[in-house]
């Protein structure tokens, strides 16, 4: 017998989870290969196939009411307009997307610095916060001639817009996450003198994390929304030009397929945050399973 | 002996013309809250002295105001009067000197740390003035507390007991000369808490620095301690400052003696009489 002293006669210490009794400590394997894509393959079938009978049941609903293809074009249709052309759809789609993008950073990185600033004075916060929250309220569509006057008429007015989005959700969250600290970590630190930076860095910006994420599921798609509004505006580029474009040739095949686009997009732009998620906060409650 | 809340830096930690400080002088403590129905007063006029080297414990009902009194000999709370001194010096300069290990109730552990990373963290922030331990020394404070083997794991996949000794390394880590603790075992099972009393026991014996700790089990505190400081509530004082007669080393064994029993009377009459 290893076990002596603290650990005899200490229930839980050789039950606590990923660990073995006896002279080793042993973590609980991850899942194998196999196990995990039976898992995700679990949770993404019943949405495919509800979205396949979808489409099938809508195929033939068109089909059989001959419904003229301006109005609702057959899915087959949509199909064939995204493999006739699909250089174009890849093109407007980057462009979206990095306008997205680059506003969803702008919007972080400018919301988190705010964010540390506010954590560390009340005078601030009471300041700052009202008229970060008349930003939120302003519709942003009344703002963007602005910034085409201001960042002209490329990708600028775009990042502005997507920036402007992001942005408050992610004030919001970090600020609370920076506060959300736990006071006895805290009091440690603070007995070992460890000064604001040591704190900032050590404690409070690991403990804002499950809340930048929170923040990111919900700014990614907005980023998004606010790139193809702006494009609507502009009528410059990417996905909000093409489907001005489409929509005044009465095109809506093309329509259709820029919807699919978009919305694959958003949808792999959520789960690549997921997957980070999942990486980054391995430590916290809401990622180790109960 | 004049209450004033500010304190003389001009002596440096540690020393007094005197010799040897005392680790912790208080001198007529009182403070108070401010709360909706006007102020509450947590301590009232509290004196106690612990030499260097001495284990005493704090025993009173809830709100008798000894965790505020821990707090406040922390530096984590200025009192409204009165003076402490650590060691000679303020309780903001013996932290500054790292003299302070503190483990409270809840282990405040880092999740995000493995269970060496964070004894690390304690080094780290402590060691930057000092010459830095070896890489080793993290390792060897788990090992003293029990849970090297646990080295790599999470705080999320410890229990409460083993979390709380990763508390303990980590405080011991940074070598204080005062150690305060304020409920170290309270959110423990009964098993656990009792087997933690016996390792604090046992590594108070070998390491013998000065210990603060705060409690509501009387059991507890007449095992650990050589005295015992009798709390009341609204406002916070001393009721009494019990000395403990029994024989070191000590074991569980002591339990059951009579001096023992004697004196948990004794406290526990003390305690009624003040509620």
């Amino acid at each position: 017998m290893q076990e002596t002293g603290w650990l005899d006669g200490v229930p839980g210490a050789a039950n606590a989870p990923g660990v073995t009794g006896g002279a080793g400590v042993v973590r609980a394997p991850r899942a194998s290969l196999g196990v995990q894509l039976r898992r995700s393959l679990a949770v993404a079938l019943p949405p495919l196939v509800a979205l396949v009978v979808l489409v099938i049941a809508w195929e033939f609903w068109v089909r059989e009411r001959q419904i003229a293809e301006y109005l609702v074009p057959r899915p087959s249709a949509v199909f064939e307009a995204l493999r006739d052309d699909p250089g174009r759809f890849a093109t407007a789609a980057r462009e979206s997307l990095a306008a997205a993008l680059g506003g969803l950073l702008v919007a972080s990185l400018g919301a988190f610095a705010l964010a540390v600033v506010m954590a560390h004075s009340r005078l601030l916060e009471r300041a700052l916060y009202p008229p970060a929250l008349m930003i939120k309220v302003t519709p942003i569509v009344a703002v963007y001639p602005l910034f085409a006057i201001w960042f002209g008429f490329g990708i600028g007015p775009k990042i502005a817009i997507a920036a402007l989005i992001a942005f408050f959700p992610m004030l919001v969250n970090a600020l609370i996450g920076l506060r959300a600290v736990d006071p006895a970590a805290l009091d440690f630190m603070r007995a070992l003198d460890a000064s604001r930076w040591r704190v900032l860095w050590s404690l409070r910006l690991p403990s804002a994390l499950p809340y930048v994420f929170a923040a990111l599921r919900i700014s990614v798609p907005l980023s998004l929304i606010g790139a193809v509004v702006a494009e609507f505006l502009s009528g410059s580029s990417g996905m909000g030009q093409l489907i001005l474009i489409a929509n005044g040739d009465f095109d809506t095949p093309v329509l259709f397929g820029a919807i699919v686009v978009l919305s694959t997009l958003g949808v792999i732009l959520t789960a690549l945050v997921a997957y980070i998620e999942r990486r980054v906060l391995f430590w916290h409650a809401s990622m180790t399973g109960s | 002996m004049t209450p004033s809340p500010t304190v003389d830096r001009s002596s440096p930690a540690g020393a007094t013309p005197e010799g040897a400080a005392a680790a912790i002088a208080i001198r007529g403590v009182e403070h108070t809250y401010a709360a909706e129905s006007g102020t509450v007063s947590a301590l009232s006029a509290v004196d106690l002295t612990i030499e260097a080297g001495q284990f005493v414990s704090i025993v009173g009902p809830s709100g008798c105001g000894k965790t505020t009194l821990l707090r406040a000999v922390a530096g984590l709370l200025e009192p409204s009067g009165g003076r402490i001194e650590v060691f000679g010096a303020s309780p903001r300069l013996a932290r500054r000197d790292r003299a302070l290990g503190l483990v409270t109730q809840d282990p405040g552990l880092l999740p995000w740390r493995s269970v060496q990373a964070n004894v690390q963290l304690a080094i780290d922030l402590a060691g930057s003035s000092a010459a830095s331990p070896a890489a080793g020394a993290a390792h060897g404070w788990l090992e003293r507390v029990g849970i090297d083997r646990y080295a790599g794991l999470y705080p999320g996949e410890l229990s409460g007991g083993m979390k709380q000794r990763v508390a303990l390394a980590r405080a011991l880590a940074v070598g204080p000369r005062l150690l305060l603790m304020d409920e170290p075992f309270g959110a423990l099972d009964e098993l656990s808490r009792e087997a933690m009393r016996l390792e604090l026991l046992a590594l108070w014996e070998r390491e013998r620095m000065s210990v603060l700790f705060v409690t509501h089990s009387i059991r507890e505190a007449l095992l650990l301690s050589d005295r015992v400081v009798v709390m009341s509530g609204s406002p916070g004082r001393i009721l009494e400052d019990v000395a403990v007669a029994l024989p070191r080393p000590r074991s569980d064994a002591l339990l059951s003696a009579p001096a023992f029993l004697e004196a948990e009377q004794h406290i526990r009459a003390l305690l009624r009489a003040g509620a």
